[in-house]
């Protein structure tokens, strides 16, 4: 057999090259005459739209056939005349994939640097095609012997190029390199998925710039799930940016996308965090704009200009040892005497606090005295207005880890008070309306813990009956 | 089953289980009856038990005597989370809504706005109540009050508190409090019960609930009502605010009137002598206890220990209320006001001896704040009735050792418009109700002394810094109590509620002392 080709009738040669170069013009022209502008438009365009992944496969396939009908040729030239009927069937097929990728992008406002690669990518592929349409008749009967084949492996390597940016746009960046074998990823020039570089500590980013992240954005733009190909839970990840490339540009908030998008109007589409998620805070907004703003850092330690509050720290209480075996001597105690003696707090190292004033008539010297065996666990002790007497101190002196003591109203005069001195923790001692004198809490000078020592109404600290009771305003500038 | 006492057949006589009501009750009931025999049997024994079960085996293999101690109250076991700033607190309620920008929110630049509409901007699109949604202007009304600043704190506090002024550097100003009611029923019940419908305990109460009684001879949540002034406005303060909602009515606050005995019946009646009290209460609780037996109802329990309370109350209010123990310095720092039984004065000091008698949570109510139009008539008097009795009891707490574990709170329900309801004069204007922001103070155990925390715009009419709305006041003051609001919760309605609701509240970290 010998190859022979039809060559197409000469009356069809012009208008079909009109009509194709035209149909490149238009293409070519597209994104400035429709401009992708980043709002959403019609439903009608996304609902088609949304064809385009599936259709997108079919001119992906019949490409791929021309080649193969081309090789396959050499041995069936049947094959090669089939050829020319599939390219025009892939330039059909690239017009109207085209069409509703455009659809898509346009209808649903997308936006960005991969948006516009795989634009430019369908319709440098779709041109490549047509004219491989309209040069194989030539290169067929001989006349442009390379251009055709030249040109089809640009259409090759186009389609392999544009495919893979939408792939990129569908399923992320890393999709495909992500679980590339480990020799593989050192490759040169590989755009890889970045191990986490783990943060700075003490810098200003790791203190009050990533836990924003940690509690607004990393549901949507974490390790789990990858939205906008944008992560956060890292420095590096989040100085590459997204999809629609970097989020963060240092020193400029205002072309930082990520800082447009936390300060649009709440109700706006694009709006982050997305999905009615609570805005970030004012404070929040002002850092990473300061943060932005000086350089977008990942260790400075401070921002000029910033202060942040210090965190509120609770203060750790010192603990007492380990009396839960005596609980049930604990609970016989406050049984026999009507007395509490209870923890302080859920946590038992916070020690035991001793409250009397149910039996406060009752409760002297002698009952205190058979406390002594819980001593060293007992941190706060209210005898205020109990019978106890000056004896108390003797019984005192052995509790070891006391913080807190309330002597008010009784009757003691303070003699043996000096006996607190090794209660080294002892930072608060109530003597109000007591009888103590001066003379008598001077041992307790020496005490370094004692901060709130109350004298009220005492021989020490009197009550005055001439106190002045009229209020003066102290005017500051 | 024992028959049930409306059944006249012996033998077949329905249970609970028989009636036709939901499920969902009986099974509650039926809670409740295995609840009541394991707590009846082993009271503070079992919540000991409990506890030692927390720390491991070597706990309860430790001591056999654990077992064997006597019975006490479960509520001792009521701990709370983590050690607590404060032990006791007292709330003063000004009840109708104090003028913030006439109190301790200083707005300078409001004089040059007299008479001049507050911006749209300013106002937003905010629904305000009937008395001036119609109004055709809303002219801004400055402060008839000069300002200025006191302390070491620098606070500002207008002309009309001298007394608070001296002593702001003791206390925790919040300027940004906010509510989301704008009226006083349901505003009031947001800041009592954290929620504005009725039926949700308060804060008394949750923290009754939540840690117990110190001293069983009083209640632990007391209300203190204030008298009315006729020439203010007074809203009406009902025992709603006190009530404990769906939790045992053991924890509702118990009110003492303002006039004559503040506690009705407390004296026993002439040839009635403490035995022969003793012995008919006796009698009755043997009854209830047996009602009990035979229905199961929680609140038969709570009767008896009210009974019981009362029959306590009988020896211990006396010596509460006689105030003849009172050195002349006392009446020296509250003024002659605090004579008179009733008046906010004498109240605080009630209060003052409440806290002293370690009763948990002291609730003083003044109503007569809501200073719909005479401003400058009316709250001259508010202030005098007020502000040195407030100055006296932080002053008095403060000498005698308690302020440091007693929490002071401050604040009405919401606070008031910057702009004039009705005429707007040089000398008199009025003030509507305002939500979005106002002034509140705390004082005491738990919290940062010398600050302002929070910060309105300069109409005082939108919070731009700080914001603390309800939820997050009442966080916090749990927190000063050692409790974790979330973990505060009682199973009611399928939903472990809680004071601070179901919106998430946060503790306002910037009020604590470090």
């Amino acid at each position: 057999m010998g190859f022979t080709e039809v060559a197409p009738k000469n009356r069809l040669i012009k208008p079909v090259w009109i009509a194709s170069l035209l149909a490149v013009a238009a293409l070519l022209l597209l994104p400035s005459l429709v401009p992708l502008d980043g709002k959403t438009h019609a439903d009608w365009q996304q609902f088609l739209g949304r064809f385009h992944p599936l259709a997108v496969h079919l001119p992906i396939g019949m490409l791929l056939l021309v080649p193969l009908l081309e090789i396959g040729g050499r041995v069936r030239p049947a094959l090669r005349e089939a050829s020319i009927l599939v390219l025009w069937l892939c330039a059909f097929s690239c017009l109207g994939t085209l069409a509703l990728g455009y659809l898509l992008a346009y209808g649903s406002g997308a936006t960005g640097a991969g948006v516009t690669r795989h634009m430019w990518g369908g319709i440098s592929l779709t041109i490549a095609v047509l004219l491989c349409a309209l040069v194989r008749p030539l290169w067929a009967s001989g006349k442009l012997p390379y251009a055709y084949p030249a040109l089809l492996g640009c259409v090759m390597l186009l389609m392999a190029w544009a495919a893979h940016q939408g792939g990129s746009l569908t399923h992320g960046n890393y999709y495909l390199t992500e679980y590339l074998p480990a020799p593989l990823k050192r490759l040169p020039g590989l755009r890889m998925l970045q191990a986490k570089v783990p943060l700075v500590p003490n810098s200003f980013y790791a203190q009050h710039i990533h836990p924003i992240w940690d509690a607004n954005c990393l549901s949507c733009h974490g390790e789990s799930k990858v939205k906008g190909g944008l992560r956060l839970d890292a420095y590096n990840l989040l100085m590459e940016g997204g999809r629609d490339g970097p989020v963060i540009v240092p020193g400029k908030p205002e072309k930082s996308l990520l800082f447009t998008r936390i300060t649009l109007p709440p109700s706006d589409k694009k709006f982050m965090p997305a999905e009615g998620k609570p805005p970030l805070k004012p404070e929040e907004i002002a850092w990473i704009k300061a943060w932005i703003l000086q350089g977008a850092s990942p260790t400075a330690p401070s921002l000029a200009g910033v202060s942040v509050p210090q965190p509120y720290k609770e203060v750790a209480l010192p603990q007492v040892g380990d009396y839960s075996k005596l609980l049930g001597q604990i609970s016989q105690l406050e049984a026999s005497q009507g007395i509490s003696l209870l923890p302080l707090s859920k946590k038992l190292g916070d020690g035991l606090v001793l409250n009397t004033i149910n039996v406060a008539d009752k409760f002297d010297d002698a009952r205190l005295a058979q406390l002594q065996r819980f001593a060293p666990y007992i941190v706060e002790v209210d005898l205020g207005r109990t019978a106890v007497t000056d004896a108390c101190f003797d019984t005192l002196k052995t509790f070891t880890h006391l913080r807190a003591l309330r002597l008010e109203g009784t009757s003691v005069t303070g003699q043996g008070l000096a006996k607190l001195a090794p209660l080294s923790q002892l930072s608060y001692l109530n003597l109000s309306g007591t009888k103590v004198t001066q003379a008598a809490i001077a041992p307790l000078a020496s005490m370094h813990n004692l901060r709130h020592l109350y004298l009220y109404n005492t021989p020490a600290q009197p009550v005055s009956a001439a106190r002045a009771q009229e209020p003066s305003a102290r005017s500051s500038p | 089953m024992k028959q049930h006492p409306l059944c006249t057949d012996p033998d077949h006589g329905p249970t609970i289980l028989d009636l036709p009501i939901p499920n969902g009750m009986k099974m509650e009931w039926a809670a409740l009856e295995t609840r009541r025999h394991f707590l009846g049997k082993m009271g503070k024994v079992f919540g000991w038990a409990a506890l030692a079960s927390l720390l491991g085996d070597k706990a309860l293999t430790g001591d056999a005597h654990a077992a064997n101690a006597t019975l006490a109250s479960p509520e001792s076991l009521r701990l709370p989370q983590f050690a607590p700033k404060a032990k006791r607190a007292i709330y003063l309620f000004m009840s109708g809504g104090p003028p913030q920008m006439d109190l301790l929110d200083y707005k300078p630049n409001l004089a040059q706005f007299y008479d001049k509409d507050i911006p749209d901007s300013v106002r937003g699109n905010q629904q305000l109540t009937g008395m001036t949604a119609g109004q055709a202007r809303f002219p801004i009304a400055p402060s008839h009050w000069a300002f200025k600043q006191f302390g070491k704190s620098g606070a500002w506090v207008s002309d009309l508190l001298p007394y608070t002024a001296k002593m702001v550097d003791d206390l925790t100003i919040i300027r940004s409090t906010n509510t989301e009611a704008i009226n006083h029923e349901p505003a009031i019940m947001l800041m009592n019960t954290g929620n504005m419908n009725p039926g949700k305990p308060c804060l008394g109460s949750w923290l009754s609930y939540g840690l117990g009684s110190i001293n069983d001879n009083l209640p632990t949540f007391m209300v203190l009502l204030s008298k009315t002034n006729p020439k203010e406005n007074n809203q009406p303060v009902s025992s709603r605010l006190w009530s404990s909602g769906f939790l045992s009515s053991e924890y509702a606050g118990v009110g003492l009137r303002s006039a004559g005995d503040p506690v009705l019946y407390l004296s026993d009646p002439k040839g009635m002598d403490r035995d022969v009290r003793r012995k008919m209460l006796d009698a009755v609780n043997e009854i209830n206890h047996q009602t009990y037996q035979e229905l199961g109802d929680p609140e038969t329990n709570s009767r008896i220990s009210q009974y019981e309370m009362a029959y306590r109350m009988q020896a211990s209010v006396p010596d509460l209320t006689n105030m003849s123990d009172e050195p002349q310095s006392t009446w020296d720092l509250y003024g002659p006001d605090a004579k008179e039984p009733g008046t906010f004065a004498y109240n605080c000091l009630m209060a003052r001896r409440m806290a002293e008698r370690d009763v948990r949570f002291i609730q003083v109510y003044k109503r007569g704040w809501d200073v719909h139009s005479d401003v400058t008539g009316v709250l001259p008097i508010l202030c005098q009735e007020t502000d040195r009795a407030c100055y006296a009891l932080v002053t008095d707490l403060k000498q005698r050792g308690l302020l440091e574990d007693t929490l002071v709170i401050w604040s009405g329900e919401f606070g008031r418009t910057v702009y004039s309801q009705g005429g707007l004069s040089k000398d008199n204007y009025g003030r509507d109700h305002h939500p979005r922001c106002f002034t509140s103070w705390m004082a005491g155990g738990g919290v940062r002394p010398g600050i302002t925390y929070g910060e309105t715009d300069e109409f005082s009419y939108n919070v731009v810094r700080d914001p603390v709305p309800v939820r997050n006041f009442n966080a916090t003051l749990l927190h000063c109590m050692g409790i974790d609001h979330n973990k505060l919760t009682y199973k009611f309605q399928g939903l472990d509620q809680k004071l601070t609701g179901t919106t998430p509240a946060e503790v306002v970290t910037g009020l604590l002392a470090s």
